[in-house]
């Protein structure tokens, strides 16, 4: 049943997808990445801390976007874009500046800092692939012509 | 071999890049690479999410240098990616300038969809972040009409000019009172996710996520660039829901 919110985090893709301007078959791709980055949160739930859940995640959605990128030749930009929309703290930083503006200052440090681990998780997440992919890609021997 | 010419080529390729939400690195990677292929040494590049700097050094006589002020940006991954393209092909064949001038110019001219679809599918984007975090199916409806009201709303802002910190604001209000309005009506239950939901359609998160990469890719100033703008479109919204939570509440003592 917690898996419908893969489904549902495919389909709330879509139409940002139409709002950035993408055409084609890259919608159905780039909004399957936000439902694989979901599933694999979900996954990992045994770990037992969501900021480790969000890292496994967006590692798992970057690898998606890198080999998407040399799959179809075109940027990982936009299936990262389209991609992180499930995973990023939006509800985190609505609910910290919420606190923040009725003086409740306690709970707005709590969230604040979990909001910013998160979204450090999710960057750290993405860097790692894409040093990764940089590396690989230079040891293939196309270090001249990089897919990205 | 036109200095002037190139650098017109590389800022408006920078500029195209920057303006469609690419990363830091990636417009500055793209600009020493063309400069590279057209033999005009590696160059020297600077890129805020704002400006571009450029400036080439030429064999004889003063460098040269430009300053590309970006000052309207809107995530466009078409664009994105056909600059991509072009970029390469530019280093690839090394085409005459002209040549690379009118591909950046194709690039431009892509079309946009129409108002009528983005409109159609807004209402997805609540309805479906609704259900994600959680909310019923009649929070997920009131969620979903009130994206199409939000994408109305940001349209009509745009085109007077209004700034982003009042179209946070102004569209953090709406999706709280039509929340708050839907709950008290016994319309809906959960005020909370219809207005999460509704939000994501402003992105605070993916600002902050981006904040975040710039930083560990070590665009340090892009990087507290882009905090300051979560922080401003984050305190926008939090203003814009916290009015609508308290003006009725203040009015009817709910």
């Amino acid at each position: 049943m917690e898996y419908l919110q893969c489904l549902y985090a495919f389909l709330a893709g879509i139409p940002f997808c139409v709002f950035f301007r993408v055409r084609g078959s890259s919608i159905f791709w780039m909004s399957l990445g936000g439902a694989i980055g979901w599933f694999f949160y979900l996954f990992s739930a045994p770990v037992g801390n969501d900021i480790l859940q969000f890292f496994i995640g967006t590692l798992a959605l970057a690898l998606y976007a890198e080999i998407m990128a040399r799959v179809r030749r075109a940027p990982a930009t936009g299936y990262l874009h389209v991609a992180l929309f499930p995973l990023v703290p939006g509800g985190g930083i609505y609910y910290t500046m919420e606190y923040c503006i009725a003086g409740d200052m306690d709970r707005f440090l709590e969230t604040g800092m979990h909001t910013l681990s998160t979204a450090g998780a999710l960057a750290l997440g993405i860097l790692v692939v894409s040093t990764l992919a940089r590396i690989f890609t230079l040891l293939a021997g196309e270090g001249g012509e990089r897919m990205r | 071999m036109e200095y002037e010419k190139l650098l017109d080529v590389v800022t408006e390729a920078g500029a195209l890049l920057l303006r469609s939400g690419a990363e830091i690195y990636r417009v500055e990677e793209s600009i020493m690479r063309i400069c590279e292929a057209y033999g005009a040494g590696p160059g020297d590049v600077f890129a805020i999410p704002s400006c571009i700097y450029v400036t080439l050094t030429r064999p004889q006589g003063a460098p040269l240098t430009r300053v590309k002020r970006i000052l309207d940006r809107e995530t466009n991954l078409d664009c994105v990616d056909r600059t991509n393209d072009v970029c390469r092909r530019i280093c690839r064949e090394k085409p005459p300038l002209d040549e690379a001038q009118r591909l950046l110019q194709e690039v431009k001219a892509r079309p946009d969809y129409s108002a009528a679809v983005k409109l159609a599918v807004s209402p997805m984007t609540g309805f479906f972040f609704c259900l994600f975090y959680g909310g019923g199916l009649s929070d997920a409806v009131w969620a979903g009409l009130c994206s199409v009201a939000l994408r109305l709303l940001l349209w009509g802002l745009e085109r007077l000019r209004v700034n982003s910190f009042f179209c946070n604001l102004l569209g953090g209000a709406l999706s709280g009172g039509v929340a708050m309005a839907a709950v008290s009506l016994g319309l809906a239950q959960n005020a909370d996710t219809i207005i999460i939901g509704v939000l994501m359609n402003l992105v605070p998160g993916i600002v902050i996520t981006t904040f975040m990469r710039d930083m560990m890719a070590g665009d340090v100033v892009a990087g507290l660039i882009r905090f300051c703008e979560s922080l401003l479109v984050a305190t926008a919204i939090a203003l814009g829901v916290g009015a609508a939570l308290m003006v009725p509440r203040l009015l009817f003592g709910v």
